[in-house]
């Protein structure tokens, strides 16, 4: 391999929209990680569903225990909503931080925020409210991991839309803001699991 | 301990300025961290969590507390390490600033850099070094402990449940071992030099993904205290699910290891497309890096699977769901779905970047260019694109979609055609080349001499009627060694003697490595071609005694097994030997072209003074230009 050594420009300080750039990819790709894992829990799904082995995935009342009544979807559908209020949010924040709007950031990114706190504690709620224990048959072990899951998601967007909120506040995405358009790829992804959460939940 | 930190001065009478918390930490306040944390969360679940009983939301009290207290293990070891000081530094507003960022780098630390959190993707390719030499020391303990149980017929010396528990921590000690041995040190430590930059694209992603398998360890080492992993690497449901405790620390051992996976390929990936070197165009890049890269790629998408194949698991002895549990509409069919979708294209994450490291040597030591580079390119992308369509090979006994035993038997046999290229371009290299006769070069002779065999064996495998006949066998324990041992291991020990003088600075003990080669390759084929004769007679695997006709076989193979094992240890006293006394290695001591060889040695802590432009390709030998 032939080489050359030529001094590029400040190579220590690279310029924002490159490392911008690359951290975007890597975000990408670890989500294609988190987006096949979600997948996966669909397929359960759908699998035990489908094949209603024994024909417990709704069990039927025995002496023992009552019947598994499935839950309604309609709260997963409004956990959907929260998530994708949270996006539209966040995205109204990043106008503001493109524009150099300071206010709008923080206004944009501090609702993102409370709304993925609002998601997190209704979907607490949620898996506590559930008339059926996770032993009740194959299709309560899928709604308490697909529960489990968004849960996860939101405590980690929780997380996220904290920080970002907290770095707006202090004037941090003054310079350079890859940091909220890569948060924006998450709640992208939030919003979209969410979806197939109550996507798939409508099935019962 | 010297480092960049600078800290106020102390005005006389006052007290010196507080050690900031990242100088802090290290291994020892991990460890110290973890087992206090294990402890204490172990304590409070023993203590809060409610009796097994009728109407309990634990179904396994017993399971519930080992896998809360190896939680406590897990989240005190990675905050002990400093895992958690970047992510909370970004949540506070406080970025790390460059003295820190430079401490991280582990400038200046000398030996200490290697017990901490450090970032420079060179102290991270020799931690994977070491890790890996130590889990292959694990794994290469147990096999010898299971070779001496079945040195005569009745076995006996182990008890049964102690033996499988044995087969099973080897296996999965071993394949772990075998999927980091060349992404791990090598794609570390040699990748970004030989793309041209600076460091990996992540750097605390990097560290985090050594410091994960570190952290993975302790739990799968503790299943020995709580019953063992009595089932096998595969762990099959619902098997798993009756297994003794020892299992959680199986499901906890992978659970860290595929978020290590999963973070470690979006890095290397991220690495490789946005940080090669100016004019390195795609096909300027070596193709060790292809090999790396396919591999992680590769691992990216599955090993989730994986992972929620053990939150499942976990589930079901924990808190009683019923994912695997027939009687609670469960399917074992799921998990083996699930495991082997992950567990066939993980022989091809162990194997692609073994050959490609081959593939990359074989031009150094023949002084030709790649023979057919884009044919080599076009066996890994085939090889890999392939290996997601055919899991359910493993299947065919199980009675799960026998209508789709013929289509998955085509798709496994197609395999055979993008290997088939990588044989072709190693031997179209190796033609009439002017060898350097180094045990790295042996090395690619060996590997397909291994590789035919295990290959072969593959395809009779593949074939629905003779794996009736042979699934479950010894038979199929020998393919697989074949495989990711003959083929995979033979391309990391190469790999180990050829980059080792960039990464130590220098050569290593040619007597060594050559006596070891030796002995590891007839040891190897000796043992395994004794455990194919077996198989084919009808030695079940997994079983802890057999029938006397199997006798002659079994001590052949034990007693070759034992020449592997002198072999090995012959090239640890060669690193050992070499690390500490070996002859100073030149810059670039095999003539070779890549951008890694074009480094002093030791490696500058950012690789290059100015960052390199590169005019031509990585194989250019005899052409003028190059």
């Amino acid at each position: 391999m032939s080489v050359e050594t030529h001094a590029h420009s400040n190579p220590h300080h690279e310029h924002p929209d490159v490392v911008g750039s690359r951290n975007r990819l890597g975000v990408i790709l670890i989500l294609v990680a988190d987006i096949t894992f979600a997948l996966g829990v669909l397929f359960v799904y759908f699998y035990l569903k489908g094949q209603n082995v024994n024909g417990m995935w709704l069990p039927p009342a025995s002496d023992t225990q009552s019947a598994t009544s499935p839950v309604s979807s309609s709260g997963a559908w409004y956990l959907a909503i929260i998530a994708g209020i949270g996006l539209l949010s966040h995205r109204y924040a990043l106008m503001g931080a493109r524009a150099k709007s300071q206010s709008q950031l923080v206004l944009g990114s501090g609702v993102a925020f409370l709304l993925s706190l609002l998601g997190l504690i209704y979907q607490g709620m949620q898996i506590n409210s559930a008339s059926f224990t996770i032993t009740m048959g194959a299709y309560a072990s899928c709604y308490y991991l697909i529960a489990g899951l968004n849960f996860m998601h939101l405590a980690f967007t929780v997380f996220i839309s904290l920080g970002n909120w907290n770095r707006s506040r202090l004037g941090l995405y003054q310079n350079d803001h890859w940091h909220v358009d890569i948060v924006e790829i998450w709640w992208v992804w939030m919003t979209v699991s969410s979806l197939l959460g109550a996507f798939a939940l409508s099935f019962t | 301990m010297t480092t960049v930190m600078e800290h106020p001065a102390s005005a006389p009478g006052k007290p010196a300025a507080k050690q900031p918390l990242i100088e802090k930490l290290n291994i020892f306040t991990a460890f110290g961290l973890g087992i206090v944390m294990a402890i204490l969360f172990w304590y409070l679940a023993r203590t809060f969590l409610p009796e097994n009983t009728e109407g309990s939301f634990i179904k396994t009290r017993l399971d519930a507390v080992t896998i809360i207290g190896m939680l406590g293990w897990f989240f005190g070891f990675m905050t002990g390490i400093g895992a958690l000081i970047g992510p909370f530094r970004w949540l506070l507003g406080r970025d790390l600033n460059h003295d820190e960022n430079m401490f991280y780098a582990g400038k200046d630390q000398g030996v200490k850099r290697y017990f901490r959190y450090t970032t420079d993707h060179k102290v991270v390719g020799i931690q994977y070094l070491v890790i890996t030499i130590i889990i292959f020391f694990v794994g290469g303990t147990l096999a010898m402990l299971i070779r001496m149980n079945l040195g005569r017929s009745g076995g006996a010396w182990l008890q049964p449940q102690t033996y499988n528990a044995i087969v099973g921590t080897h296996g999965i000690v071993m394949i772990v071992g075998t999927i980091i041995m060349i992404t791990g040190p090598f794609g570390n430590f040699i990748m970004p030099i030989m793309i041209g930059a600076r460091d990996m694209a992540f750097p605390r992603l990097n560290a985090l993904s050594f410091w994960l398998i570190v952290a993975a360890i302790p739990p799968m080492l503790s299943s020995f205290f709580f019953g063992g992993i009595s089932t096998g690497w595969s762990a099959y449901a619902p098997l798993a699910s009756q297994a003794p405790p020892g299992m959680d620390g199986y499901i906890m051992f992978i659970v860290i290891f595929a978020i290590s996976t999963m973070v470690a390929g979006a890095n290397i990936t991220t690495t490789v497309v946005r940080m090669r070197a100016k004019g390195m165009t795609w096909n300027r890049t070596p193709i060790f890096i292809y090999g790396v890269v396919a591999s992680v790629a590769l691992a990216l998408p599955v090993f989730p699977l994986f992972f929620l194949s053990q939150v499942m698991s976990a589930m079901d002895r924990a808190l009683g769901s019923t994912f695997y549990d027939v009687r609670g509409g469960g399917s074992g069919w799921l998990y083996e779905n699930l495991f082997w979708i992950m567990g066939h294209p993980e022989v091809y994450v162990i194997l692609i970047p073994a050959v490609a490291a081959l593939m990359e040597m074989a031009p150094v030591f023949t002084r030709r260019p790649l023979f057919s580079f884009n044919v080599a390119i076009m066996g890994i992308a085939g090889i890999s694109g392939l290996s997601i369509l055919v899991w359910a090979h493993h299947m065919y006994v199980t009675g799960w979609a026998p209508l789709l035993n013929g289509p998955f038997m085509l798709t496994t046999e197609l395999i055979s055609i993008p290997t088939g290229m990588l044989f072709l371009v190693l031997i179209g290299t190796l033609w009439r080349g002017r060898l350097w006769m180094t045990m790295p070069t042996a090395s690619i002779y060996a590997l397909l001499w291994n590789f035919m065999i295990g290959g072969i064996t593959g395809i009779y495998l593949s074939d629905v009627p003779v794996d009736g006949a042979l699934h479950g066998s010894m038979f199929v324990t020998a393919h697989f060694h074949y495989t990711l041992m003959g083929a995979g291991l033979t391309g990391a020990l190469a790999s180990l003697v050829f980059w080792f003088p960039k990464m130590t600075g220098r050569m290593f003990d040619k007597t060594a490595s050559w006596v070891a080669f030796w002995l590891v390759q007839i040891g190897f084929n000796v043992a395994f071609m004794g455990m194919f004769f077996v198989g084919l007679a009808g030695q079940p695997r997994r079983v802890d005694a057999y029938a006397a006709l199997f006798d002659q076989g079994n001590k052949i193979t034990t007693m070759a097994a034992y020449t592997i094992m002198a072999g090995m240890l012959v090239l640890l006293y060669g690193v050992i030997s070499s690390w500490t006394n070996g002859a100073i290695a030149p810059m670039n001591p095999w003539h070779a072209k890549t951008l890694d060889w074009t480094v002093p040695n030791p490696v500058p802590l950012e690789n290059f003074d100015v960052l390199p432009v590169v005019t031509s390709d990585p194989y250019g030998y005899g052409k003028a230009q190059s």
